[in-house]
C-alpha cells in the first residue's frame, strides 16, 4: 500500500466512521476516559486493517512503509479522536519488542497492544535515576525458576493501566554502569508488583511508582541478551523521539488553530503568532525528514535529540501563546474548554523534562553530533 | 533533476568555484560551469547547492539577481536591481513615463508595478546612480542603486512573489551556509582552547551554547527544504525568516564561545558575523516577516496548511 492511496482511503474511512470513533466523553476527558478512547479507537482501526499498516507481518501487521503509521497517528490526532501521548506509546514499545524480542513471544504479545486489548510501560526511571540512566539499581538476579527483580521505579506513565512493562533491570555488578543493565518484559499481574500513581501538576495520575517485590520473570522474557539492556534501551530513545513526534506536530497545530479561533480581538500580538507558526513549520518539516529516514531503512540515532528539542520548544511556545491568548480561560476559567487549555499548558511545562530532558538532548547533540568528546 | 553521480561532480566544481573567487571572479566561475544551465534544469539543486556553499565560504556573487530574472522568464545572465535593503516590493517606481529606481546589485531589469502588471524596464543603457556599498560588510560588495530613467524599453513579467519566494529560500541557504562555518570554527576553537586545564569544550555552558546552534541550523535546513516541497510565497517567507533568527543565534552562541580571538580581525568569524546582518534583512528581515505572517494568521485567523508527509 502506498503512502497516497492509504491517505486516501483511510481519511474516507475516518469521515464514514466518525460516530463510532467518537468519543463519549466531552472534552478532554478523564484519564480513565482517555484509556477507554484510546482501546477503542485501537480496536476498531484494527479490526478495520488500517492499525496493521507499516508494522511486519510477523507481528500480525500487513507489511508497508512505516510512513503508514505515521500517518494514521497524524490523522486520528488531528481529528481529535486520541490523545497523542498515549496514542504513540505503541511507537515506542511495540519497535524494541520486534527488534529483541524472541519471534514467538513478539508474534504473541504485539497484535494485542496494536489491537488495544493490552496498554504496556515502559520502566526505566527510577528514584535515584532519572537523567543518569546507566546508575539505575533496580536489581534482577537469576533464581532458578526465572529472574527475580526487586527495586523501584518511578515515572512510569500508565502502570496502573498495564498489563505489561519493558522494564530496564541491574544484572551486573552495582559498578558495571551501562554494561550491567538487562532489559525484561514483565507480566504487571505477577504477585510482588505494586503500582502507586502520582497526581502530577496538570492533575491526571499519568505518571507511577512501582515496587518490585521478588518479581518471578521467566528467562524467555529476556529483550536480547544479558547484559544488552543498554543496547535495548538506546535504541528505544529514537522511536520515543521520531514518530510520536510527528503525531504530536498534529495536535499542536490543532490546537494552535482552535487558539486562533477562540482567542478574543487583540489579545494575541503579531509577532508572538508569526514566531510560534514558524516554529511549527519548521520543527513539522524537521519530524516529516526523520519519519522519510525511517522509512527508507535508516537507523536512527542522536540527531532525534534535535527533533526532541525542537518539539520542547514547540510545545510551550505553542502554549504560552495560549496562556497570553486565553489568559482569562487559563487562570480563572472553570468550564472544560478552559480546563483543557489550562491542563495542555500545566502538561507543556514537563516537554523539557520528559523522555530525556532538554539538558540530556544538549549533552547528546554535543558529544554525539558535535564531537565535543567527553565533557570531564 | 540532476541526477546522483552528476550531482556529485556539481558540488564539488561549485564547491571549489566560491572556495576559489569571490565578485566578479566568482561570476565568471559559476558562468564556467555551466551554473545557469543548471539552475534551468534544476531550480531547487543549483540554488541550494550554491548559495548554502557561496555562504560557507563568505563568497559573493550576482547569482541572487540570475535567480529573480529566470523565476521572471527575463535573460537570467542580464540579472534583475533588488529591492532596496529589508524590502520586497519591486525597485522601481512609475511615475507616468518616468521609472523611479531604489535597488540593490547591478543588473539590466528594474521591476516596477503598474498596479495591475508588472513590468521590467532594461536600464542596461541607464545612466542610474551606483554607490559601492561599504557598510557593516564591505566584502559582500553590495552595491546601492538609485536614479531615474525614461524611454527605457519594458517587457511585462509575471510573478513577482514567486520570484520573492525563490529569492528568499536562496538567502535563506545562503544564511544556513554561514552559520555552518561558524559553527565550524567555534567547535575547533572550543577543542583547542585549553582554560583550567582541559578544553573549554568540556564545560557545559560551552557545549550547550554549541548544540543550540546546531538545532536552530537544522531547524532552518528543514525549514528551507520544507518551503521547497510547499513551494508557497508564505512558506518561502517562514523558511527566511527562522533561517534568519538561526544564523543571529549562531552568531551570537559562536561569537561568545569564540570570545576575545572571535571579536579580532585576525580571526575569520567576524565577517560571518557582519553578513549575517546584512542577508538577514534582504528581501524582508526575520523579525518583519514573522509580524507580517503573524499579522496575516491574525487576520484571516487560519494557520498554513500543513505540509503533508
Amino acid at each position: 500500500m502506498e503512502l497516497d492511496e492509504f491517505r486516501t482511503s483511510l481519511d474516507t474511512w475516518l469521515d464514514e466512521h466518525a460516530d463510532d470513533l467518537a468519543p463519549e466523553h466531552h472534552g478532554l476527558g478523564t484519564l480513565d476516559q482517555q484509556m477507554a478512547q484510546l482501546a477503542k479507537v485501537k480496536r476498531l482501526t484494527f479490526e478495520a486493517g488500517w492499525m496493521r499498516w507499516g508494522w511486519p507481518e510477523r507481528v500480525g501487521g500487513l507489511g508497508g512503509t512505516p510512513l503508514l503509521r505515521a500517518y494514521l497517528g497524524e490523522a486520528l490526532t488531528a481529528r481529535d479522536v486520541v490523545e497523542p501521548g498515549i496514542y504513540s506509546m505503541t511507537e515506542v514499545l511495540a519497535p524494541t519488542m520486534i527488534d529483541f524480542a524472541a519471534p514467538e513471544l513478539a508474534a504473541t504479545m504485539v497484535p494485542r497492544l496494536l489491537r488495544g486489548d493490552e496498554m504496556w510501560c515502559q520502566g526505566f526511571s527510577e528514584p535515584g535515576t532519572g537523567s543518569n540512566l546507566a546508575s539505575l539499581s533496580c536489581r534482577a538476579a537469576r533464581g532458578d525458576d526465572g529472574w527475580r527483580v526487586t527495586g523501584q521505579k518511578v515515572w512510569t506513565s500508565l502502570a496502573q493501566y498495564a498489563q505489561r512493562c519493558v522494564l530496564l533491570t541491574r544484572t551486573g555488578s552495582l559498578d558495571s554502569a551501562h554494561r550491567g543493565i538487562t532489559a525484561l518484559f514483565v507480566d504487571m499481574d505477577s504477585p510482588g508488583i505494586t503500582v502507586r500513581p502520582i497526581e502530577t501538576m496538570h492533575g491526571a495520575e499519568e505518571f507511577c511508582e512501582v515496587f518490585f517485590d521478588d518479581v518471578v520473570v521467566p528467562f524467555e522474557r529476556t529483550l536480547g541478551e544479558e547484559g544488552q539492556g543498554w543496547l535495548v534501551a538506546m535504541n528505544l530513545l529514537p522511536y520515543e523521539r521520531s514518530t510520536s513526534l510527528w503525531h504530536r506536530a498534529a495536535y499542536l497545530h490543532r490546537r494552535l488553530q482552535q487558539l486562533l479561533d477562540a482567542a478574543p480581538e487583540d489579545a494575541l500580538d503579531a509577532a508572538g503568532v508569526g514566531e510560534v507558526a514558524q516554529l511549527l513549520y519548521a520543527f513539522r518539516a524537521r519530524s516529516r525528514s526523520t519519519q522519510h529516514r525511517l522509512a527508507s531503512g535508516e537507523r536512527l540515532g542522536p540527531e532525534t535529540s534535535i527533533d526532541k528539542v525542537l518539539l520542547a520548544t514547540t510545545e510551550q511556545a505553542v502554549f504560552d501563546l495560549a496562556a497570553d491568548g486565553l489568559a482569562a480561560e487559563v487562570a480563572i476559567g472553570d468550564d472544560e474548554a478552559s480546563h483543557r487549555w489550562r491542563t495542555e499548558f500545566l502538561y507543556s511545562r514537563a516537554a523539557t523534562i520528559y523522555g530525556g530532558s532538554a539538558e540530556i538532548q544538549r549533552n547528546i547533540i554535543a558529544r554525539r553530533l558535535l564531537d565535543l568528546g567527553s565533557d570531564r | 533533476m540532476i541526477e546522483d553521480a552528476a550531482l556529485e561532480l556539481f558540488e564539488r566544481s561549485i564547491g571549489h568555484a566560491v572556495e576559489s573567487h569571490t565578485g566578479e571572479a566568482l561570476d565568471a566561475a559559476l558562468d564556467e560551469v555551466g551554473w545557469l544551465d543548471a539552475l534551468e534544469a534544476d531550480q531547487r539543486t543549483a540554488v541550494s547547492v550554491l548559495f548554502e556553499r557561496q555562504g560557507a565560504a563568505n563568497a559573493t556573487s550576482s547569482a541572487l539577481g540570475w535567480v529573480l530574472a529566470r523565476s521572471l522568464g527575463l535573460d537570467s545572465r542580464g540579472g534583475v536591481v533588488l529591492p532596496a535593503l529589508g524590502r520586497w516590493d519591486p525597485p522601481g517606481d512609475l511615475d507616468g513615463t518616468r521609472l523611479r529606481v531604489h535597488g540593490l546589485g547591478r543588473g539590466r531589469w528594474v521591476v516596477a508595478s503598474t498596479g495591475e502588471k508588472d513590468l521590467a524596464f532594461d536600464v542596461s543603457t541607464a545612466a542610474l546612480d551606483l554607490r559601492p556599498v561599504r557598510g557593516v560588510d564591505p566584502w559582500l560588495g553590495l552595491v546601492e542603486v538609485t536614479g531615474e530613467v525614461a524611454g527605457a524599453e519594458t517587457q511585462p513579467v509575471m510573478g513577482w512573489d514567486a520570484a520573492v519566494a525563490v529569492g528568499r529560500l536562496a538567502v535563506g541557504h545562503e544564511l544556513v551556509g554561514g552559520s555552518r562555518t561558524m559553527l565550524t570554527l567555534a567547535r575547533e576553537h572550543a577543542l583547542e582552547r585549553i582554560q583550567f586545564g582541559r578544553p573549554i569544550a568540556t564545560f557545559q555552558a560551552v557545549r550547550h551554547r554549541l548544540a543550540e546552534t546546531l538545532v536552530a541550523i537544522e531547524a532552518a535546513q528543514a525549514a528551507l527544504d520544507g518551503a521547497w516541497l510547499d513551494r508557497s510565497p508564505q512558506a518561502a517567507a517562514m523558511a527566511k525568516a527562522v533561517a534568519g533568527r538561526s544564523a543571529r543565534t549562531a552568531a551570537r552562541h559562536c561569537q561568545q564561545v569564540l570570545a576575545g580571538i572571535g571579536f579580532t580581525t585576525e580571526h575569520p568569524l567576524h565577517r560571518y558575523v557582519r553578513r549575517v546582518l546584512v542577508l538577514d534583512q534582504l528581501l524582508g528581515s526575520s523579525n518583519v516577516l514573522t509580524k507580517q505572517l503573524g499579522t496575516e494568521l491574525l487576520r484571516t485567523r487560519q494557520l498554513p496548511p500543513l505540509l503533508p508527509l
